[in-house]
């Protein structure tokens, strides 16, 4: 799940080539939510593979360069291993606390001054933090390079971690949480769903945390999260773009090999039991539509099923011709918005389909449509043509995915981070056209039952 | 220092690395720069077939991929009470063509795993550079071809209407809506709301005749980019368009000189650019209890995407909160104050009309200080000259983003299109960072003047009003204090359910048994009432004294009289720092009245019309709502819990120094003294004076004053008359039904 980016980037472009027209769309958060999810998936292998070169410096911080001289600006990023999966369950948000707080300062950055640092040099940078772990990252021109590395350095080997800062940044996150879940119809969507999905793991709490947590921790929890944390054996740096990688490796080693080797960092091995039984509520939001919302808990990241189930949520919803929206939007027009798509979570987590009504339309009414169709996934193999439609836009997407330095750096890091290959990259693409009719099926029958999810009706508030 | 080019192959030797290991790192200071990459604009090819569609041709070979746009320049069209309309063309261009259904074009698109998109002014699509040539048969057929099937539109109709409900919950949606409808204004294309209404009146000939008019070779720009030569791109686009000579709409003039399209109607002219005018303006869409409040101040301006200032402008929205971490708005509202996640300024500059907007979703406490900060940096701007520092920083943040836009071969595209469309000069896009690098800090503050003047900022809020009804009232300058809409832009009016067997005696009855009722009420004598009171930054105290029919209230700043009124039960004497008289006509009777212990209980005598209009729910709760008249004219709402019978607000509607006010007086607390019921906290928002909080420190029973305490001795001089600006003009009172 992704969740919070350090600040949202306003649209600020002028009109672009191809701006599909904008007019009311109230999906918009939803929009985001899959999209996002989409990104996140490490797909990609091409014909044209992404070069890179990677290795451990002795403090154990890995390092990946891809070089690519087509424009001439590079991107620099540190992904850590933490998120909110690694909280302790009375300090829950801490993770993404720390995306912010990590922009504060350090020993030798005075506080507001990294962003301005980066700006001025004509670069951007954002961070964003999921259930697994915090990415920051820089797009800078070729002659910064040297600049990113101090900087993100300087954020790994002394970052300013203070009372100031805690208190600035608690504001922040305050109306982040407002802006983005509480003042949003469906906003709370996710949370929902996982609060019931989870009741070991910690993924069962939102990333964005609870506002009590983070105003009962004290300094010394702060410092103790970084120390333990946000060390170089629990990192990953990519520098993706027009650069040497030799050089690039000689000023990695430069900036980041002084750097001391923290504690060794252990994931948690929490293993939910499965859910034993369909968890079912209603909620009542804010909303004019009702939607319907079901979460299957599957396998984790990186696994064939987990491929097998990304498939599935394409055959659902994977364009206008997809499953759902015929059913749902064309056929029987009880929707107005479907979707279906996995959280890229490391250890085993969810896949989510949902539905928003069209005006009038019965919840129930929805619901059983959805069923229908989640039901022939099962009963009924898909056929090969269905099958080559889905393989040609994986293999789409997976091209289009790589072809900026920010979005193959992303890509880099969560392939080596989260599924532990780097080479996924270009392969991973296999991995999803090795997959047949049969065991989209099987999967289909596995993960796809009443007894494995979690249904919430969305409901106007005042609707019974 | 660096020198990253020169360096490059010292380091492939293997020579450089030693030294860079053996110099001792300095961490204190950021690395210089090595000198700044060149950025190298893309090349484009550009064409016109004879029947005069635009060939535009991006190559770029790096990934098998190629997009394709279809764009038809189009003027922003009115749509004259069927907004919505427009959009619909691109709704339903690609649900069938007189070969193809909907479900055979969604199959193919998707089985090619390409994007495909229709907008009201042509048609997007990518593929796989193999996938290419049926994408680009399926484009021609869809744009060439379009039936706009009937059922199809029905069904957008409905997907349409649903999206107008859904907005009604969606205060980022609503604000973006409803703002654009008040910055430029109903008779502007853009700022016509979509609604139930209009949405239901769209018919399939509008939508047909738009394409007919619109979707013609001679305005349509196709552009390729990515894996494709010129000499491919060129052979496409004549082979599929270049015979293209549609049947052409009947066009006439009417009597007004305008053009008629058959089927459209007559077009509305646009209007020129809109220079600021008018006062500043509060908008207002209510959402009880909402989590935040989504802020929006904007500006039209009067510029166009070729005039020089253009880009100057655009520094100064960088500077002022346009997509940088550092901006004004940005520092200020979030990171100085923690008003919000975040606040920006987007500026939008086309031909048709352009606009300036600082937007930020802030914790309802705040919403008016975070309008009042965003109108200060504004103002900050015109008057004081920006830094060096910002300016820099701004530069090399356009810059850079320029440089890191080149990644996109489609911004090459996109700056082929805008010199075209927009007419900029054909260097427009080469000069571009050295234009940029020429903005003068002089020129900044020109812009600022010359495009933004907050005292004609028109300001949104999307949030709970009552909460801040003070604050916002006390923004605006246009006299109306805050214009209250609906989600869907209509104006606002209060939804009032008709209670039936109920008249406004019978609510007020249950509201005197409720405070104790008439046994309980009538033998208190001598009351004296004690209370705190904060306006604004001021803490003041009030005493009221009410005996059998007299009444006296002080009110005390640091031990000085700042307002007194003494009713001897015939006569009203009002005194203040400044003047002394009688108060006559509806100042009499207001002061008759709040001289009652229960107010309410000499209703029936002083009013000379009142009446229940309604119910209505006020705080989650179910309340009656009265109005009520008295014989001067002095006109005001009530509203009483339906449940518990007590007064929970009162509504005066006036006008004072020329402006309308609408003061809330909110009455909470209450507790029983003595087996009567009173309002210990009192807030009264929306007067000329301020928002007040009044709170009882204490209540004492039976105390008596001399008689001469109440005793009024008019002074020798004229009678002191309501100011007639005070008396609500009877025709302009809002009607509630």
């Amino acid at each position: 799940m992704e969740v919070a980016a350090l600040f949202a980037h306003p649209n600020i472009q002028p009109p672009t080539f191809a701006t599909p027209g904008s007019g009311a769309t109230p999906m918009r958060i939803l929009l985001s939510l899959s999209i996002a999810a989409m990104l996140v998936a490490p797909a990609v292998a091409q014909k044209r593979a992404i070069n890179y070169t990677e290795f451990d410096l002795p403090n154990g911080l890995h390092v990946i360069i891809h070089e690519d001289h087509a424009t001439p600006i590079v991107a620099v990023s540190v992904m850590y291993h933490v998120g909110s999966k690694n909280e302790d369950p009375s300090r829950r948000g801490f993770a993404h606390f720390f995306e912010h707080l990590l922009f504060e300062g350090s020993a030798n950055i005075k506080r507001g001054e990294f962003s301005k640092i980066v700006e001025n040099a004509g670069g951007v940078l954002n961070a964003n933090t999921s259930g697994d772990r915090t990415y920051y990252y820089e797009v800078l021109p070729s002659n910064r390079l040297e600049l990113g590395l101090w900087l993100e350095s300087e954020r790994m080997l002394h970052a300013k971690v203070d009372q100031v800062g805690v208190d600035t940044q608690r504001e922040v996150v305050k109306e982040e949480r407002r802006q983005r879940y509480e003042n949003q119809p469906y906003g709370t969507l996710t949370m929902e769903v996982l609060r019931r999905a989870f009741k070991e793991h910690p993924y069962q709490w939102p990333t964005i945390g609870y506002m009590e947590d983070l105003n009962a921790a004290t300094e010394a929890d702060y410092q103790a999260f970084y120390k333990k944390f946000y060390v170089p054996n629990n990192a990953t740096l990519v520098l993706a773009g027009d650069l040497d990688p030799v050089q690039a490796r000689t000023m990695a080693e430069r900036y980041f090999g002084d750097i001391p080797r923290g504690a060794p960092v252990t994931q948690p091995t929490i293993v939910e039991a499965p859910l034993g039984g369909e968890v079912r509520d209603v909620i009542h939001d804010r909303i004019q539509l009702p939607a319907v919302v079901m979460g299957y808990r599957i396998p984790a990241n990186g696994t064939p099923d987990f491929y097998a189930v990304e498939l599935l949520n394409r055959v659902l919803s994977g364009g206008n011709s997809a499953r759902m929206n015929t059913a749902l939007k064309d056929e029987q027009q009880l929707a107005i918005y479907t979707g279906a798509f996995n959280f890229p979570f490391e250890q085993p987590g969810i896949a989510m389909l949902f539905a928003i009504a069209n005006a009038g339309v019965e919840v129930n009414a929805l619901e059983t449509a959805m069923q229908r169709e989640v039901d022939r996934l099962s009963t009924t193999p898909i056929s090969a043509t269905e099958l080559a439609k889905l393989k040609v836009q994986v293999e789409t997407e997976a091209i289009a995915d790589n072809s900026r330095v920010a979005g193959i750096a992303g890509n880099l890091a969560t392939a080596h981070v989260l599924l532990g290959n780097t080479e996924l990259i270009n392969t991973e693409l296999d991995r999803y056209l090795s997959l047949t009719a049969e065991d989209l099926q099987r999967a289909a029958r596995t993960y796809f039952v009443k007894d494995n999810r979690v249904v919430l009706h969305y409901l106007p508030k005042n609707q019974p | 220092m660096i020198r990253t080019r020169n360096l490059r192959s010292l380091a492939c030797a293997g020579l450089l690395a030693p030294v860079l290991m053996n110099a001792q790192l300095d961490r204190s200071r950021p690395p210089v720069a090595g000198p700044a990459p060149v950025v190298h604009l893309g090349e484009h090819t550009s064409t016109t077939l004879s029947n005069g569609v635009h060939v535009i041709v991006v190559e770029d070979h790096k990934l098998p991929l190629v997009s394709v746009q279809l764009r038809f320049d189009i003027p922003p069209v009115h749509q004259s009470g069927m907004a919505g309309y427009v959009d619909m063309v691109g709704e339903l261009l690609a649900t069938g063509t007189a070969t193809r259904t909907k479900a055979q074009i969604d199959g193919m698109v998707d089985s090619l795993g390409a994007n495909f998109f229709a907008t009201s002014d042509g048609v997007y699509a990518g593929a796989l550079k193999k996938n290419l040539a049926p994408l680009m048969d399926l484009l021609t057929d869809v744009v060439q071809n379009p039936l706009f099937p009937t059922d199809e539109l029905e069904k957008a109709r409905t997907r349409d209407l649903s999206a107008v409900q859904q907005r009604a919950e969606d205060p980022e949606g609503i604000a973006e809506a409803v703002g654009r409808s008040v910055t430029f204004g109903p008779s502007h294309p853009y700022g016509e709301m979509h609604t139930e209404r209009t949405i239901k009146a769209i018919t399939r000939t509008a939508v047909e005749a738009y394409h007919r008019y619109y979707f013609r070779p001679e305005n349509a720009y196709l552009v390729f980019v990515g894996d494709i030569t010129a000499k491919e791109a060129n052979d496409y686009a004549k082979k599929l368009f270049g015979k293209w000579k549609p049947a052409k709409s009947l066009v006439t003039t009417d009597e007004f000189g305008r053009t008629v399209v058959e089927g459209i109607g007559a077009l509305v002219p646009l209007e020129k650019p809109t220079t600021p005018s008018g006062v500043r303006r509060v908008y207002g869409v209510d959402r009880p209890g909402a989590a935040q409040s989504v802020i929006r101040v904007s500006f039209p301006l009067n510029l166009i995407p070729k005039d020089i200032r253009a880009q100057q402008a655009t520094v100064m929205n960088t500077i002022l909160g346009g997509g940088i971490f550092n901006a004004r708005l940005m520092q200020n509202l979030r990171e100085k104050n923690g008003f919000t996640y975040g606040a920006y300024s987007s500026l939008e500059i086309d031909r048709f009309n352009s606009s300036l907007t600082a937007t930020a979703s802030v914790r309802t406490e705040v919403t008016d200080s975070a309008i009042t900060e965003i109108l200060l940096e504004i103002e900050r701007l015109r008057n004081e000259p920006v830094t060096q520092a910002e300016l820099d920083l701004a530069k090399s943040h356009m810059s850079g983003s320029f440089g890191r836009s080149m990644e996109d071969p489609k911004t090459v595209a996109r700056f082929a299109l805008n010199t075209e469309l927009n007419g900029l000069s054909a260097d427009h896009y080469k000069t571009y960072l050295s234009r940029l690098e020429g903005v003068t800090i002089e020129q900044v503050q020109d812009a600022a003047n010359a495009f933004l003047h907050p005292d004609q900022a028109v300001i949104l809020v999307v949030g709970d009003l009552e909460q801040r009804r003070q604050g916002l009232m006390e923004l605006s300058m246009d006299g109306k204090g805050i214009i209250q809409l609906n989600d869907d832009g209509s104006p606002w009016e209060e939804k009032l359910t008709p209670v039936q067997g109920k008249v406004a005696e019978q609510v007020l009855e249950t509201h005197i048994h409720a405070i104790g009722g008439r046994e309980a009420i009538a033998p208190i004598r001598d009351l004296h009432i004690e209370r705190q009171v904060v306006r604004g930054a001021d803490t003041l105290s009030e005493n009221e004294w009410f005996s059998a029919i007299e009444y006296r209230s002080i009110l005390k700043r640091d031990g000085a009289v700042i307002e007194e009124y003494i009713h001897d039960g015939e006569r009203v004497l009002y005194t203040d720092p400044e003047v002394t008289g009688e108060l006559n006509d509806a100042g009499y009777e207001a002061i008759q009245l709040r001289g009652r212990v229960v107010p309410a209980m000499g209703y029936a005598k002083a009013m000379e019309w009142m009446e229940l209009l309604g119910s209505t729910t006020l705080m989650g709760e179910t309340v009656y709502k009265l109005r009520l008249r008295t014989a001067y004219g002095l006109t005001f709402a009530e509203y009483y819990n339906a449940e518990s019978g007590l007064l929970v607000r009162r509504v005066d509607d006036f006008y004072y120094n020329g402006r309308q006010w609408h003061m809330t007086t909110d009455y909470n607390d209450w507790k029983g003294v003595n087996g009567v019921q009173f309002p210990h906290t009192i807030v009264e928002q929306g007067a000329p004076w301020g928002k007040s909080v009044r709170t009882i420190i204490d209540v004492e029973v039976g105390k008596p004053k001399p008689v001469t305490f109440f005793e009024v001795n008019i002074p020798e001089m004229p009678d002191l008359p309501v100011p007639p600006e005070m008396l609500p003009p009877l025709d302009i009172i809002p009607e509630d039904q």
